[in-house]
């Protein structure tokens, strides 16, 4: 089985290495994909989106879908981990490894995090809110707000976190950013047009369609971030005590 | 004048940078070499940084300024972060017993007052 599955490794990788001389050249201008959706795209997105930040426009207006699954199978690989790692018949067998003696009482990590974390969760609703005009958007945003609370964690210990940051909330707030996305989505659909076209939102805020583009996108980047934000401290807090969120670091 | 300070700064840094490395190399066990890491490391940021923010005032307008100063933001933040993670990076070495280096041959394990490493569950 494994030589036939070699086998059949090097027929395809021969066939697929033997296929890209058909490619184009990169970064060819006269290539299929440059020829006409990137010159459409360049040309076009401050009309259509009033956003100048190509990449925001493209991930959150143009390919709404593929950055609405995203966001799910981020959701889902979050619920796959805690799904997985919670077993309660372990915690009857589970071996108690030995803790640092001066666990969660560093003073000099716990000043430093609290200088900290109210800069860098500043920084994250800055990164989300201006993710149309420069580098940034839910998914980073989102990034540094979950690792605020993975750096208390680390400072502090996990239960003094999980009191501030529970389990149900994780949860809760992982579902909210999905759902605000679908339901900015449906909103359109209900509107009277077309799943995730941010135009519909115009008349019902009073805006023009253009404006309503941008708006409709930073309302799909907070959920976004919100759902990345619970899922990543999830991830830490789930993998960090073997997922009994009774110790750990 | 301006270019002579900004040469003098990133020269320093970089020789820092390279007492930093050699330190990284040749020290003979995990926290010299932590020390070495730490202090050198931060500090040639630092004086990198700093030059390239001088650099920076060649034309002197508020958007230069402005980059001068969220560079210097970073300093900060390097300042402060840089020595916590020695800090942490060391404490948990130490906490896990590794051993420190000696001319003496009876001492391999850390001396101390409180013995290392002896959590309370155990």
């Amino acid at each position: 089985m494994k030589r036939l599955t070699l086998l059949l490794t090097l027929i395809l990788g021969a066939y697929l290495i033997w296929s890209v001389e058909d490619l184009p050249e990169w970064g060819d201008p006269t290539s299929p994909a440059s020829t006409y959706l990137s010159p459409h795209y360049i040309e076009n997105i401050v009309e259509e989106t009033s956003v100048p930040n190509l990449v925001t426009a493209i991930l959150a207006d143009y390919r709404g879908y593929d950055t609405m699954f995203e966001t799910v199978v981020v959701f889902c690989a979050g619920l796959t981990v805690l799904t997985i790692l919670r077993r309660t018949e372990r915690k009857n067998k589970k071996v108690s490894t030995p803790r640092p003696q001066r666990e969660g009482s560093d003073i000099i990590l716990q000043n430093t995090a609290r200088l900290l974390i109210p800069p860098m969760q500043l920084f994250a609703l800055y990164v989300i809110a201006h993710g149309h005009h420069s580098p940034g958007g839910g998914f980073q945003g989102g990034v540094i707000l979950g690792a605020s609370f993975i750096l208390l964690a680390l400072s502090y210990d996990l239960k003094k976190t999980l009191k501030r940051f529970k389990e149900s909330s994780m949860l809760f707030y992982s579902g909210l950013g999905v759902l605000i996305y679908a339901g900015i989505g449906v909103v359109c659909l209900l509107l009277g047009k077309n799943f995730l076209a941010y135009a519909a939102w115009s008349n019902f805020l009073g805006i023009t369609e253009l404006e309503a583009h941008s708006h409709g996108m930073l309302g799909v980047e907070i959920g976004v971030a919100i759902t990345v934000m619970a899922i990543m401290f999830s991830l830490y807090a789930d993998l960090a005590s073997g997922g009994d969120l009774d110790e750990g670091l | 004048m301006l270019d002579i300070i900004v040469i003098a700064l990133m020269v320093t840094g970089l020789f820092f940078f390279f007492g930093t490395t050699i330190g990284l190399h040749r020290f003979p066990d995990f926290y010299t070499r932590m020390h070495a890491a730490g202090k050198g490391d931060t500090l040639s940021s630092i004086l990198l940084l700093s030059g390239l923010a001088l650099y920076n005032l060649h034309h002197l307008s508020p958007d230069t300024v402005q980059v001068s100063l969220k560079i210097m933001f970073i300093c900060v933040v390097i300042f402060i972060t840089s020595p916590t993670a020695t800090h942490a990076i060391m404490d948990a070495g130490y906490e896990s017993k590794v051993k420190y280096w000696t001319r003496r041959k009876d001492s391999s394990a850390p001396q101390s007052s409180i013995e290392p490493g002896k959590g309370e569950d155990t």
